[in-house]
């Protein structure tokens, strides 16, 4: 167990760096910082002065070396735009998108569980069809329209949800919702599928032979083993919603990361979008260590140390 | 010695005002409010300030020597008096007298030291992105605690265009706290104070007690301010009363939010600048003066307003109405289609021409992307077949920077824009894009035009601080802009909206620093 643990650190180290240096090497293609920082008619001295200043005018990988050096200290740079650690600045906004994000993989398992496993059960029944046109709804419309939609019908129609913000926990619900639906479908189709095998598997049948409540045959043993291939996907889910809350962010004025990400880029503030994007690869890769671990948990015939 | 300028002068301000703009009726100063922008500040920093997002903060908590007033004029502020001294033209000397009992938020008061301390800090180019604003003063002298003196190494005009450029900034203060501590928790002397700021989320602020002008200051306590960048939730937290006050409402949304009810609005032109401008450095079809005058011709700019702003837009000629240098001779240019295929028959394009039109994409003004379509797609009309290119902030801005090594546009078209402010004022702007690029010097940093009597005339200019003088010769550059259409092809000013629940708010829009969103005026109506 520890060498396996050990191997995917290690791993993961290994990509968390790839991702470090493909981002230093695209902002750096993407144009000059200084321009967009100064005011249009500032004089070229001043221009020069300020890339010096920020050490632009080294070659990009004596940039990188440095930035690799400051960063195994925990010093990530201060933002061009917001003149602020970047490290204060991530770490301000990251667990409001981990926050929104928890949310809405929540969310969309409350939703796609029930959806995947009723219509396994109850295959070609309405509900199946339900079902199946509630989730694809949500792969159907772009999350920022739902987000739009759900403010015009929670918050100015019925007046149930605040519109905006992130101040209490009723705050979360409409975000949650915008961004969590998209991936309901595909998680309602892996849980389907992998409950029709496992209702046409050996044990179940015996299972109902011998008269295991229904209920209890479907929920608790095969469910459990029908849960593998979606755990398998949820660390795919939570880093797609990761990056894909900025949209959602910018709806409902959510103070996360992904928003702070995407202005850093537009705006060419290379510290923000470099450390931005390496504590997502190390969200990534943490999530995905944790759905390796879980798997031994749901199903004890995988076991790391064999 | 000539003493050429004193007190106030007035510059009308262009603005149309829906919500009208009555007297303040304010409770006595308690209850709090929220208010919602689309976009915030990235510095609390006067000294740090890089665009004019940062002013909307800024301009709460901090104030300049002068100011423009809601009616357009420009009011001595924390200045009492001011004047310059050109007796020696080459080295002409500012002289001020700051006004007394004026305390900043820590009960400090205002003195020559602190202005000394911001001529300082505004001058170090690694605090500052404008310290080329104070390139030409030689040096600062204090006279006494309430008069300083700024000394010139050469006659500089912005100075006097730019409010007197300088901040008040707290010295003693920023002496205890440092740098990163003064960012974080500003003190100046405006009429609101620092309470507490979450990025991305909200600035806290506090009436401010000791506040000198007891005339024009807030009437509610406490003010939030939260920051709402999507524009249909920023209208839904109006409606639903979470925020009391928004700014930026959506062009598309303006006759929805009207139509509310107990929602007052005022809708003023912003302080941005927008045109076309045309690559005349390469040889091509561009440096034809008829063929930029045709180009004018071709677009119904008005049609496109309407149609694509919902009429939220405000044609100008050179510099709109109020502004420095406005020539009310100068009109935009008309649509008419047969003239302008006529002009380019005339200048050797009876078939029209191919060219690459850069098209700028950004939400910093509504609709910009497809403005910039409607005027390409005119140009098709008459013949000058785009190629268009659209592009995002960052791109378009390095495509169009000049420097030493090419001009990138390559004889093409570039949607652009450059603020001249609120009143406006031409002459930074003109600087950069009608005076030629002269690597080094400042000028021309994203000129397309080599035109060396514009040369000539926008130095003049710079080097003159008179204010009327200065205004005579802008608009002579004004003329012989519009005439020859180079450094761009003005087409139109956006119109910001803001709106709010008039059944509670009393708000006055006052102009720059921070257009409209600094709450000069701002409080709770008094209940009949």
């Amino acid at each position: 167990m520890t060498r396996f643990v050990l191997r995917r650190v290690a791993q993961g180290v290994f990509s968390i760096l790839g991702a470090s240096v493909i981002i230093f090497i695209i902002t750096r293609l993407s144009g000059d910082p200084v321009v967009l920082m100064l005011p249009p008619e500032a004089p070229e001295a001043l221009v020069t002065q300020t890339r010096e200043r920020l050490g632009l005018d080294l070659p990009v990988w004596q940039q990188y070396l440095m930035f690799l050096r400051d960063a195994a200290t925990g010093d990530f740079g201060t933002s061009y735009r917001w003149e602020m650690p970047v490290r204060e600045l991530i770490l301000d906004r990251l667990p409001a998108t981990v926050y929104l994000a928890s949310a809405a993989l929540i969310f969309s398992l409350m939703l796609s569980i029930p959806f995947g496993v009723i219509s396994a059960v109850r295959r070609g029944s309405w509900f199946d069809r339900f079902a199946k046109g509630v989730a694809m709804l949500g792969q159907a419309m772009p999350n920022f329209w739902v987000g739009l939609l759900l403010i015009i019908v929670f918050a100015i129609g019925l007046e149930w949800l605040p519109a905006y913000g992130a101040d209490t926990p009723k705050h979360v619900i409409l975000p949650a919702i915008a961004l969590g639906w998209y991936p309901v479908a595909a998680q309602t189709r892996i849980v389907r599928s992998a409950m029709l095998d496992v209702l046409d598997s050996d044990y179940i049948r015996m299972g109902r032979s011998v008269g295991v409540p229904e209920g209890l045959l479907i929920w608790k043993y095969a469910f459990r083993n029908a849960a593998v291939p979606l755990v398998t996907m949820m660390g795919v889910y939570f880093a797609s919603m990761l990056g894909g809350a900025f949209v959602v962010e910018v709806v409902f004025a959510w103070p996360g990361l992904g928003r702070t990400v995407v202005e850093a880029l537009f705006a060419r503030d290379f510290p923000v979008v470099q450390a931005g994007v390496l504590f997502a690869a190390v969200m990534f890769v943490i999530a995905n260590l944790l759905v390796d671990l879980s798997y031994g948990l749901i199903d004890p015939r995988i076991r790391h140390d064999r | 010695m000539t003493r050429i300028r004193k007190g106030v002068s007035a510059i009308a301000l262009s603005c149309v005002l829906a919500g009208g703009l009555a007297a303040p009726l304010f409770a006595e100063t308690s209850g709090a409010l929220t208010v919602a922008l689309a976009a915030e500040s990235t510095t609390m920093d006067p000294a740090k300030y890089s665009a004019g997002v940062d002013q909307y903060f800024i301009g709460t908590m901090f104030e300049t020597l002068v100011k423009p007033m809601p009616d357009g004029t420009i009011a001595n502020w924390l200045a009492e008096s001011w004047s310059i001294d050109d007796s020696n033209p080459e080295k002409p000397v500012l002289d001020v007298h700051i006004r007394p009992g004026v305390t900043f938020h820590n009960g400090d008061p205002l003195t020559a030291a602190d202005y000394e301390f911001a001529y300082q800090r505004q001058s170090d180019p690694s605090v500052s992105r404008w310290s080329h604003f104070q390139a030409n003063v030689e040096r600062f002298e204090i006279v006494d605690d309430l008069h300083f003196r700024l000394h010139f190494k050469k006659p500089d005009s912005s100075y006097v265009a730019n409010y007197l450029q300088l901040w008040a900034l707290p010295k003693a203060y920023f002496e205890e706290v440092g740098d990163e501590g003064f960012g974080k928790h500003p003190v100046g002397t405006g009429p609101w104070k620092f309470v507490s700021r979450k990025v991305k989320e909200e600035l806290k602020l506090q009436a401010y007690d000791g506040y000198w002008n007891k005339d024009h200051r807030p009437g509610v306590k406490d003010l939030t301010v939260k920051i709402i960048p999507e524009d249909l939730t920023r209208v839904a937290a109006l409606q639903t009363g979470e925020v009391d006050w928004i700014d930026n409402v959506p062009p598309a949304m303006l006759a929805d939010v009207k139509g509310l009810d107990g929602v007052a609005t005022a809708t003023m032109p912003a302080g941005n600048h927008l045109f076309l401008d045309m690559d005349t450095i390469p040889e091509g079809p561009l440096q034809k003066v008829k063929v930029r005058q045709a180009i004018a011709h071709g677009i119904d700019m008005d049609a496109i307003i309407d149609s694509v702003l919902f009429g939220q837009g405000e044609r100008y000629a050179e510099v709109p109405e109020g502004g420095t240098g406005y020539a009310p001779d100068l009109k935009p240019f008309d649509y008419d289609p047969a003239l302008a295929m006529k002009l380019l028959a005339e200048a050797g394009y009876p078939k029209g021409f191919e060219v690459n039109c850069y098209n700028l994409i950004t939400p910093r003004e509504p609709n910009m992307k497809e403005m910039g379509e409607a005027m390409f797609a005119y140009l098709g009309t008459i013949g000058v077949r785009c190629k268009v290119v659209n592009l995002e902030y960052g791109a378009w801005i390095n495509l169009g920077r000049r420097d030493e090594k090419t001009d990138q546009l390559e004889g093409g078209l570039i949607s652009w824009m450059w603020g001249q402010g609120v009143p406006s004022d031409p002459a930074i702007a003109w600087g950069g894009h009608l005076h030629s690029y002269q690597p080094g010097h400042g000028w021309g940093s994203y000129s397309h035009v080599d035109d060396p009597e514009f040369d000539r005339m926008i130095e003049d200019v710079n080097a003159t601080m008179d204010p009327d003088a200065r205004a005579e010769k802008l608009r002579a550059i004004a003329k012989r802009k519009h005439e020859l259409v180079l450094g761009g092809l003005t087409t139109y000013q956006p119109l910001v909206t803001m709106a709010w629940r008039d059944d509670k708010v009393s708000y006055t829009p006052w102009p720059y620093p921070g257009f409209w969103r600094n709450f000069q005026e701002i409080g709770l109506k008094v209940s009949d």
